[in-house]
């Protein structure tokens, strides 16, 4: 008879703090070696530029968590609906004021996350339901805006966009007070609890007497209401919005929820995972581009973290389950 | 044949196995025994290379032999049928038989796949289905049946069956045990896993009981007795099965009136009271869940009137009747049960969000308090709240899936298999439980494949045959022979 060699520890459910562990040591890992490496990374205008670039992806990906956590994996018309959004506030703002058009905005974005979270119930796959309404909000917004630059002179906008309150940008303010508070919806609230149990088992849920299909529509109008947020912020930054604005950046979003290590299958993390992912995206873009690293080169680089991560969770993931 | 010897498994700060024996004979079955929770499923699961031991010696016909994936498991002529079930939905049920198989092409057409599956579904009973349909279309009970012919068409030198008739009723449970018998016949050496003593006795020549992490060395089925062998499971002595049956029943709640839905060939009538508990029998498919389904909101009325407490009661969704408090519980724990990447708070409080939280915010407090006095009243551990279910034994995952329907105080309570795979101890507090309840005025309506079942812990008995309800009437005037004769031939009744 021969031992059997000792097994590999179960992981268990610290799974998911580890996944958070794991993301905030890779942000400091690509801080100091970019730091050391790369002296124009630790300038501090270097640094409002990661901070600004997280903050946008960042807000994004806490919507597209409450998304991937509901059990319904991603939207993928969020730039799309970002483009739509942007195009519909430099059209209000300059046709009105500011107020007017993040208002209007603001119902626009519950609108399509309503309207998308009616179409995933109804066929059931909400890759294919939302890349439709990303082809359908893209073109909107090229047929909106004339395919042209629309741009907007107002001062208030100008503020929103560029102030640095406290040395801090806005974008950065708006982002980590949304992920404190998302944190606090998927813990403390009562939707948090009703996306959570929808995404860990969909039947159970069903069987419990939640009401699935509206928490779907409200995750996708939570993510919607992020795009608008960051919508109106890129516009009233640069104080003009196109057609194809943040187009490619689905990819970002996506992949900040996933090397945050929300569970692709739902059920289980926290949006503040995806808003570390977000971090460490901005972070390591950032860092190849100060190295002159190509865009192909990126992506590359990018989707390889990206597997990487999902690799590890899903073997830490079958562990324990 | 097959020697285990001090074998050791922790799971985190759980420890499933300390120390652990195993031997088993070809030919032989060897049945093993133990509590919710005593760490059999994690044994058999190392013996099938799904979990790994910690510490350890496995010998496979003397030679020490080491499974560290199902695939060396395979190889070393181990099948392995799970507690929880293994079929793929999607895959037509020959696919399903032949899952993992590589002897077996892919390449192959479905209708050659379909026409090998055929001899082993046979074997176990299930003949006369189409092997090319999907698997989804089956029952629970259709799709054990499938794990069975997909261990038989492996011709395997260990068998290890974990549960295998936890969901079946008595003319599947005869079907299972005739296979296993010819498997030892066979010169297969059968690990069997049970928490049903009477197969216990009909079914193996010697038992292995866990408990505490240690097993206790093998003793021959013939030289035991039942009492003695609770004994030896649990402990302690178990006093008494059944609670007593309800010394009277209240006013009518539940009306069923000629009612026809999916299932059933024929209307059924009957009454039910509250506080009192209405069991149906019947096999797979003889309609006695049919109207089970109705109630919880899940199939249509085809035709014929409900009243729920002089109302009319039509659910069309399980919310429906949750908000006229009516709770059903599935016989698919897996499916819809339990979360399994949930702890057990939040799995017992999922039916009262709304009332374990104000102004759209969780309520702790209330919450903790509130799945506390659930987990007492159903023997779960209250300092292991924080476990995920998934991590919990089939089955304490059951006490889950049932406990947390009566958080809802619900006025009737549904369901189908209600101790699918409970160990006898905790079987016996789960009756008493359920009794405590009706004795407060809870109507209960359940279904069960467990003839002793349904005879122990029901006021009144109804019997189902293809479609047709045999008949229904006190359970004083039953016994385990009527309801036998009912399920399977009424006919030689009449
Ligand atoms: N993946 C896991 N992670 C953590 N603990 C686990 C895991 N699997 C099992 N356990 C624990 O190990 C112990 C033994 O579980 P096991 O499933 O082997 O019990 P069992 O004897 O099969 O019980 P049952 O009769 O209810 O099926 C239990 O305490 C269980 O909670
Ligand atoms: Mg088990």
């Amino acid at each position: 008879m021969t031992s059997i060699a000792i097994a590999r520890k179960s992981i268990g459910r610290r799974t998911w703090r580890f996944a958070s562990l794991a993301a905030v040591a890779t942000i400091v890992i690509i801080a100091v070696v970019a730091g050391l490496t790369t002296p124009a990374f630790l300038t501090v205008g270097n640094g409002l530029v990661i901070i600004r670039a997280a903050s946008m992806t960042g807000i994004v990906a806490i919507g597209m968590s409450y998304v991937t956590l509901s059990g319904n994996l991603f939207a993928l018309s969020a730039s799309a609906l970002g483009a739509l959004l942007a195009v519909i506030f430099a059209l209000v703002t300059a046709q009105t004021d500011l107020p007017a058009g993040i208002a209007v905005v603001l119902v626009g974005a519950v609108l399509a996350g309503v309207l998308q979270g009616v179409a995933v119930n109804l066929t059931g796959n909400p890759i294919i339901a939302t890349l439709a309404f990303g082809a359908v909000f893209r073109g909107l917004a090229s047929v909106l805006s004339g395919n042209g630059v629309l741009r907007i002179h107002n001062t208030a906008a100008a503020w929103i966009g560029t102030a640095r309150p406290l040395g801090v940008p806005t974008q950065s303010w708006t982002f980590v007070f949304l992920a404190a508070v998302s944190w606090l919806v998927i813990r403390k609230a009562r939707l948090g609890r009703q996306i959570i149990l929808s995404g860990a088992n969909r039947e159970a849920a069903v069987a419990s007497g939640l009401r699935v299909n509206i928490v779907t529509c409200l995750a996708l109008v939570m993510l919607s209401v992020g795009v608008a947020i960051v919508a109106i912020f890129t516009v009233a930054q640069f104080s003009e919005a196109r057609s194809n604005l943040f187009s490619g950046y689905d990819f970002d979003y996506i992949a900040a929820v996933l090397v945050g290590g929300i569970a692709l299958r739902g059920g289980q993390g926290t949006p503040l995972q995806a808003a570390l992912g977000a971090v460490l995206i901005a972070l390591l873009e950032n860092f190849m581009l100060l190295n002159n690293v190509s865009g192909g080169l990126l992506m590359t680089v990018v989707g390889t973290v990206v597997v990487g991560a999902i690799s590890v969770f899903h073997l830490l993931q079958g562990k324990n389950r | 044949m097959l020697q285990m010897r001090n074998v050791a498994k922790r799971y985190g700060a759980t420890v499933a196995l300390e120390n652990v024996n195993l031997d088993v004979k070809a030919g032989e079955v060897m049945a093993l025994l133990g509590e919710n929770g005593a760490g059999k499923s994690t044994l058999v699961k190392i013996l099938a290379g799904l979990e790994q031991p910690d510490s350890g010696a496995i010998a496979i016909g003397g030679k020490p032999h080491n499974i560290g994936s199902p695939a060396q498991a395979r190889a070393a002529g181990i099948s392995y049928v799970a507690q929880e079930l293994s079929i793929v939905g999607t895959l037509s049920v020959a696919e399903n038989v032949f899952l993992g198989d590589q002897t077996v092409g892919l390449l192959r057409s479905p209708s050659s796949l379909a026409r090998r599956a055929k001899p082993f579904l046979a074997r176990i009973g299930l003949g006369d289905i189409d092997p090319s349909l999907p698997a989804e279309a089956f029952s629970v009970a259709e799709r054990q049946l499938m794990e069975i012919a997909r261990l038989l068409s492996r011709e395997a030198r260990i068998a290890i069956l974990d549960e295998p008739t936890a969901a079946l009723s008595e003319v599947e449970i005869d079907r299972v045990k005739t296979a296993v018998r010819t498997l030892a016949e066979e010169g297969c050496a059968i690990i069997y896993v049970t928490h049903r003593l009477g197969e216990v006795f009909e079914l193996s020549h010697r038992v292995t009981i866990i408990r505490n992490g240690h097993s206790f060395a093998p003793v021959a089925t013939s030289s035991l007795q039942v009492d003695g062998l609770i004994e030896m499971m649990l402990g302690r002595r178990l006093e008494q099965m059944f609670p007593p049956r309800a010394p009277s029943v209240g006013d009518k709640l539940l009306v069923v009136e000629d009612c026809l839905c999916q299932g059933l060939s024929s209307p059924v009538s009957f009454i039910l009271r509250k506080g009192e508990m209405l069991g149906l029998a019947g096999q797979v498919g003889s309609g006695a869940t049919a109207i089970l389904k109705v109630l919880a909101g899940l199939t249509p009325l085809y035709r014929g009137s409900i009243t729920l407490d002089g109302r009319p009661f039509t659910p069309r969704v399980i919310r429906d009747s949750i908000k006229m408090g009516v709770a059903y519980c599935s016989d698919d724990r897996k499916r819809d049960g339990v979360f399994a990447v949930r702890n057990l708070v939040e799995n017992l409080s999922a039916p009262v969000i709304d009332q374990v939280s104000r102004f759209g915010l969780m309520n702790r407090r209330a919450e903790t308090t509130h799945t506390q006095a659930v987990a007492q009243q159903f023997n779960i551990d209250i300092n292991g709240l924080g476990r995920l279910a998934g991590n919990l034994s089939g089955g304490n995952q059951q006490k889950v899936a049932l406990g947390k329907w009566i958080g809802i105080s619900p006025s009737l309570l549904i369901v189908e298999e209600p101790t699918r795979g409970v160990d006898v101890g905790a079987r016996a507090e789960i009756y008493r439980h359920l009794r405590a309840q009706t004795a407060r005025g809870l109507a209960i309506l359940f279904a069960s494949s467990d003839t002793h079942e349904v005879l122990g812990l029901a006021d009144t008995i109804g019997t189902f045959f293809q479609g047709e309800m045999v008949q229904i009437g006190s359970a004083d005037a039953m016994t385990a022979e009527i309801i036998t004769r009912d399920v399977t031939h009424p006919a030689v009744a009449a």
